[in-house]
């Protein structure tokens, strides 16, 4: 049994002492940060959830117990707005799984040229700021002089109202939405090109087709990849505000179909000042959020295949 | 010696912390006012008070319009509220209902003369908290149009004056909601030439629009149709209710839009064709019913303004009175009423060129209609704005609900639906809103 070198007799030594106390002392902007605007304000919104505060009448708050979290029980828009949120989610999650992989396998293939240039093309609208974006998109996406309409109308198709139509508001906010595919489809695209070649020469000699290959052995490999974007997507979902949000000014137009869980919070707390209820809907998408990223690494064991044989 | 010397430091410290100026904020946003365009010359006032009144710090902070509402009430949540608000209606003040400070314990002190304005502006000022404000703007609404869209279409131009006759076809019509009716629809031309009365219109390719409520949307939704008479919501139980005459408006708006055609959508709105959202502006609109504050953002001299029409022989022009208010929390009110009377009065004139603002002291409005001749030289007639204030819908279309922000959000939904689903059945869609109106007041009950 080996001890800790800077260790002697159970206690630090004076330079591991010291060299802590700068691990601290650089630690300390992070940690100052994430102390004053996330945990305390997490655990703010916890009490808060328990009282009926008022932003605009602070000095009357009083405790209200589970009273708020009765009430998302009874609460009509709970409903609405987390069926809007996970039929949205069924919708948008494997496109935002399987193109990232589509394009990144379309730019590693051997045959296609100008690589970098699409590599550029693909991410550059994920630095497009989403608000920027999503003015962009409302102009393209209109139905009387957007150019995507015009384009089907010149070759006498006649296009949807993308925005105000319910059938097609959720194509329109998945197009939007593949503007910010660029880091995921980034990140597959690196974990592809790092899949060892040494696997697709010995399948060759098995015989392997570029199928089998694929399905074989890159997918396998980049698994671990594909369930990072998969948890970040539907963390990303948990959290969709800024599209719906620009688009419908909070209306949930056309008829309550973009009303997501997030724009029901934000009126909640931030326009009918009800931050007491506000913080019981947060915790309730906290409590929904984690319950959706258990399982899914309950799942992961089943798909994630990790080539030293651990989980991460 | 040591003694001395502590007590010597003491009173420097304490006589730097009694000449030290009070810190007076002022929050801009809620209204009008944090436009680039508008800042300079309000942090031009700024320098200037601040420079004549050596014991109140005035500083000012702007909050775009966007989220203005959900930062004051941060700020407030959290202690910080600002001093003075404004300049802000009806609309933003209701928001805020019942976080205003009563202003007549000052006011009486200090002698301040409230018989500069009319009685009506000032009890316009009045709620259940007290006074609060002192009146500064008025911003009657009154129709825009473009005369030369009226010239291609050979149709007169709508009446200046309150109440006179239409001449349609060579005939003169009483000036009232079925005449706009008409004339916005012949005004109304697709990109074959057709207008909205001919069977061969098609108006999926509009290209010009007859008639719209210029910005009436969000938080503003019961303005779109005091046209058809002044009404509340609430009725004398403090039930929810829609009065017949706005249950007609709400038809006509729906029928201008999905049937007649000569109302923009909420896609049309925008469209480039009406300038993303500045129907006006774009020149492809011929009439809108907006507020003079809309001077701000209207550019060229190619449009006029002219009298509303009458529904039911009445004529309703709804009114925007915009103020300064001082908020509960401020801890200095004596010196934020100092700088109030400063807004309201010395600083007031330019301040109401940047807004758009009619003066409420009517002492001031010839000087401040000369200065809008000087940015529009082709020749309004403003009188018939003046004219319009003494049609003011009463009771007020911004006037509080109970459950305010809620109630008026549903609202705003109500208006969005109308504005972007055709197909509907208007008065199911109303008994809905009322429905739902009745649950939100019964949860402040």
């Amino acid at each position: 049994m080996s001890t800790h070198p800077s260790r002697t007799g159970g206690r630090l030594s004076p330079l591991a002492r010291e060299q802590r106390l700068w691990g601290w002392v650089f630690l300390s902007p992070w940690l100052i940060g994430f102390v004053a605007f996330t945990a305390l304000p997490i655990v703010a919104s916890l009490v808060f959830s328990f009282t009926d505060f008022k932003l605009t009448s602070p000095e009357d708050v009083s405790f209200v117990g589970l009273g708020n979290y009765r009430r998302l029980f009874v609460d009509p828009l709970v409903k609405v707005s987390l069926g809007v949120t996970f039929k949205f989610a069924l919708i948008s999650l494997p496109i935002a799984v399987v193109l990232p992989v589509a394009l990144a396998s379309l730019l590693d293939s051997k045959w296609l040229v100008g690589k970098p240039l699409f590599r550029t093309l693909f991410y550059m609208p994920y630095v497009v700021p989403v608000v920027s974006a999503i003015f962009i998109w409302q102009g393209v996406l209109n139905n009387s002089s957007g150019w995507l309409n015009r384009i089907l109308r010149s070759s006498g198709v006649l296009g949807p109202n993308w925005l105000d139509d319910v059938n097609w508001i959720y194509p329109a906010l998945v197009i939007i939405g593949l503007w910010g595919l660029g880091n995921a489809f980034l990140i597959t695209l690196a974990s592809m090109q790092a899949v060892p070649t040494a696997y697709y020469e010995a399948a060759l000699v098995d015989g392997a087709g570029p199928f089998a290959r694929f399905r074989h052995i890159t997918l396998p490999m980049i698994s671990p990849v594909v369930f990072y974007n998969l948890v970040l997507s539907i963390i990303g979902l948990m959290r969709y505000f800024e599209v719906p949000f620009i688009l419908s000014n909070g209306t949930g137009r056309p008829g309550s179909s973009t009303m997501f869980f997030n724009i029901h919070f934000y009126k909640t707390s931030f326009v009918f000042f009800d931050m007491g209820y506000g913080s019981a809907l947060a915790w309730l998408l906290f409590g929904v959020t984690m319950v959706l990223t258990g399982l899914l690494f309950y799942s992961a064991r089943y798909w994630v295949f990790y080539a030293g044989g651990e989980r991460g | 010696m040591g003694r001395r010397l502590a007590s010597l430091a003491l009173a420097m410290l304490l006589g730097t912390a009694l000449a030290q100026p009070v810190t007076i904020t002022w929050y801009v946003g809620l209204g009008a006012g944090a436009q680039p365009e508008q800042k300079a010359a309000q942090d031009a006032i700024v320098e200037r008070f601040n420079a004549s009144h050596p014991d109140i710090r005035l500083e000012i902070v702007y909050v775009t319009n966007e989220v203005s509402v959900a930062t004051l009430s941060t700020l407030i949540a959290t202690g910080e509220a600002p001093d003075i608000i404004g300049p802000v209606g009806g609309a933003g003040s209701a928001a805020f209902a019942g976080n205003f400070l009563d202003l007549e314990p000052l006011i009486q002190a200090d002698g301040y003369d409230l018989g500069q304005f009319p009685a009506a502006a000032v009890d316009n000022q009045r709620t259940d908290d007290g006074l609060i404000g002192i009146p500064f703007a008025s911003f009657p609404a009154f129709l825009y149009y473009r005369p030369a869209l009226f010239d291609e279409a050979g149709l007169a131009y709508p009446p200046s004056e309150i109440g006179a006759p239409y001449v349609l076809d060579g005939q003169e019509v009483e000036w009232n909601v079925e005449t706009l009716t008409e004339v916005a629809k012949r005004l109304t031309v697709d990109a074959n030439g057709y207008d909205a009365t001919e069977p061969e219109f098609d108006p999926s390719q509009t290209v010009q629009w007859g008639f719209a409520n210029q910005w009436a949307g969000a938080g503003v939704a019961r303005q779109n149709v005091t046209l058809f008479g002044p009404g509340t919501l609430v009725d004398e139980d403090g039930d929810a209710q829609m009065p017949d005459n706005w249950r007609e408006g709400w038809r006509w708006y729906y029928d201008a839009i999905w049937t007649h055609h000569f109302m923009p959508s909420a896609d049309e709105d925008g469209s480039d064709l009406l300038a993303a959202g500045n129907p006006f502006e774009s020149g492809n609109l011929a009439m809108a019913q907006s507020h003079l504050w809309y001077t701000c953002c209207v550019s060229g001299t190619e449009w006029d303004i002219a009298a509303l029409p009458s529904y039911d022989g009445t004529v309703t022009a709804r009114l925007h009175a915009d103020t300064f208010r001082v908020l509960k929390q401020t801890e200095h009110p004596r010196e934020a009423f100092e700088v109030l009377k400063y807004l309201t009065g010395e600083a007031s004139l330019e301040l109401l060129a940047v807004y758009g603002g009619m003066p409420t002291r009517p002492g001031d409005q010839d000087a401040f209609f000369a200065a809008l001749d000087e940015r529009f030289t082709q020749g309004v007639d403003w009188e018939v704005a003046k004219a319009h204030v003494a049609y003011a819908d009463v009771p007020s279309h911004e006037s509080v609900l109970p459950n305010h922000n809620k109630a008026n959000d549903r609202l705003d939904q109500f208006k969005s639906l109308l504005d972007s689903q055709p197909g509907l059945d208007v008065d199911a869609e109303i008994d809905k809103l009322v429905a739902d109106l009745q649950a939100i007041f019964d949860e402040v009950r």
